[in-house]
């Protein structure tokens, strides 16, 4: 088993070091994306009652979708349809970034709706103007509460990555299949490559809970389960 | 644009297979239903352990649980489907197979148990301890306990929960198309190389998902509510 390890796992450190990089920015753009989009389709949900039903719309299908099947469809329709994206990269990471901003979305909603209404009642007293209650109050509170909420999208965001390698992005899980089909001796590079994965989601999941248990101490707080 | 948006909004070619498409659909319920028990079973061994006043007990199940809670779904398939049997037939000395159902069932079970023992666990911790003290006052063993008391009450407040984890559960039954199980991904991928056309194919397919999906929720959250209520919870 050391044997094989050093035959098929060293050689390889740099393809599976260049697969992780792409991952990690993959993941990067694709949270950052959904954190923009979820906030927006949670805003227009709550506060843009005309177009209340289409946000709905999106949230519903962005959550009810697995996300191969929308991996899969952006990669196969998206530019027939739209024209973009022109690359399988941009293609996994919008499609990460759907199924993540459906779910950030939802977060930021009961984000709000948790917020007692007298915190904005207080604001119009003192005549703060809606923007302001939204930018002054809200916000600030929504970010805190579900701060590990959101930390725990990512480590979701991570695991949802794997797959992009089945449309030929050349992440870490790509290589490390790649290697497979080469030697045809899965134990070591898979047990390895589940290996980093597996640290990965642990640290971030890990840190969400932290962060959770330290604000419920500092700030009393206890929406996070 | 206008021609290739009518293209995919015409489903006749997804219409035209649906004898084809519904097996895969129904072969994705079949993966779904084998491995939520399995994911059940294990999560409601696994949850009570982690209650366990054992500390030896405590950790093995608080290792298992956060292992297959954050190991992704697809590393996790790959895994038992390609280097389990070898390990296997390694250390039983005979050749085993391992069919790519098996191998689905087998991961996504393992990882939803994990999933599924940490809401087991928040569940029964969720019972004031002074019900299981009554109990035992009362001259009633720790089973009879568990089984009358804290099982009734701790189910139906996991119920939402659990739902949830089963939603993703079946989610996730997309995923084994890439170790050949015939699903409906996989019928789809098929049809699309035989006739070229993936607008409405994919297009079908992430709708049917939506749909099949929203439907059962909405089912399931009327019909347990009505029962939820029932009761103490």
């Amino acid at each position: 088993m050391i044997d094989n390890f050093n035959r098929f796992v060293v050689p390889n450190l740099g393809l599976l070091g260049e697969g992780l990089w792409i991952t990690i920015w993959i993941c990067a753009v694709a949270f950052a994306m959904a954190v923009v989009i979820g906030a927006f389709a949670c805003i227009v949900r709550v506060y843009v009652p005309f177009l209340r039903i289409v946000a709905v719309i999106y949230i519903e299908f962005a959550r009810a979708t697995p996300i191969l099947v929308q991996l899969l469809w952006v990669n196969y329709v998206w530019p027939e349809l739209f024209g973009f994206p022109k690359s399988v990269e941009w293609a996994g990471v919008i499609a990460l970034a759907i199924q993540s901003s459906g779910y950030l979305a939802e977060t930021f909603r009961s984000g709000i709706e948790g917020l007692s209404r007298g915190q904005v009642e207080a604001g119009l007293a003192v005549g703060m103007p809606r923007t302001t209650i939204f930018r002054r109050i809200i916000v600030p509170q929504v970010l805190l509460v579900m701060a590990p909420s959101i930390v725990n999208q990512l480590a979701v965001i991570v695991k949802a990555s794997t797959l992009v390698s089945v449309i030929a992005i050349p992440d870490l899980m790509y290589d490390a299949l790649k290697i497979v089909n080469q030697w045809f001796e899965p134990i070591e590079v898979l047990t390895f490559v589940a290996a980093i994965y597996v640290t990965t989601i642990y640290t971030l999941s890990a840190s969400a809970k932290f962060i959770a248990d330290r604000f419920r101490v500092k700030y009393g707080l206890s929406t996070y389960a | 644009m206008s021609e290739t948006l009518r293209q995919s909004l015409d489903l006749s070619l997804f219409w035209e297979f649906r004898y084809t498409l519904l097996a895969g659909l129904a072969q994705n319920l079949y993966v779904f239903a084998c491995a939520a028990v399995l994911a059940l079973a294990l999560a409601l061994i696994v949850g009570l352990a982690r209650l366990s006043a054992n500390r030896a007990v405590r950790a093995v199940s608080t290792v298992y649980a956060e292992l297959f809670r954050n190991t992704p779904e697809f590393v996790l398939i790959i895994w038992v489907y390609y280097v389990l049997p070898i390990l296997l037939s390694r250390m039983l000395a005979t050749k085993f197979n391992m069919s790519p159902f098996l191998a689905a069932v087998l991961a996504l079970g393992v990882a939803y148990s994990g999933f599924l023992s940490e809401t087991v666990r928040a569940g029964v911790q969720s019972i004031p301890r002074g019900h299981s003290e009554a109990g035992l006052s009362l001259g009633m063993t720790r089973f009879q306990i568990l089984r009358r008391i804290i099982i009734p009450q701790a189910v139906r407040r996991m119920l939402p929960e659990a739902l949830s984890q089963f939603v993703s559960l079946f989610k996730a039954t997309s995923i084994v198309s890439l170790i050949a199980v015939p699903d409906i991904m996989y019928q789809v991928s098929m049809i699309n190389v035989d006739q070229m056309r993936p607008l409405p194919l994919y297009t079908g397919a992430a709708l049917l998902f939506c749909l099949v999906i929203i439907a059962a929720t909405q089912l399931i959250q009327i019909l347990s509510d009505r029962w939820r209520k029932r009761g103490w919870a």
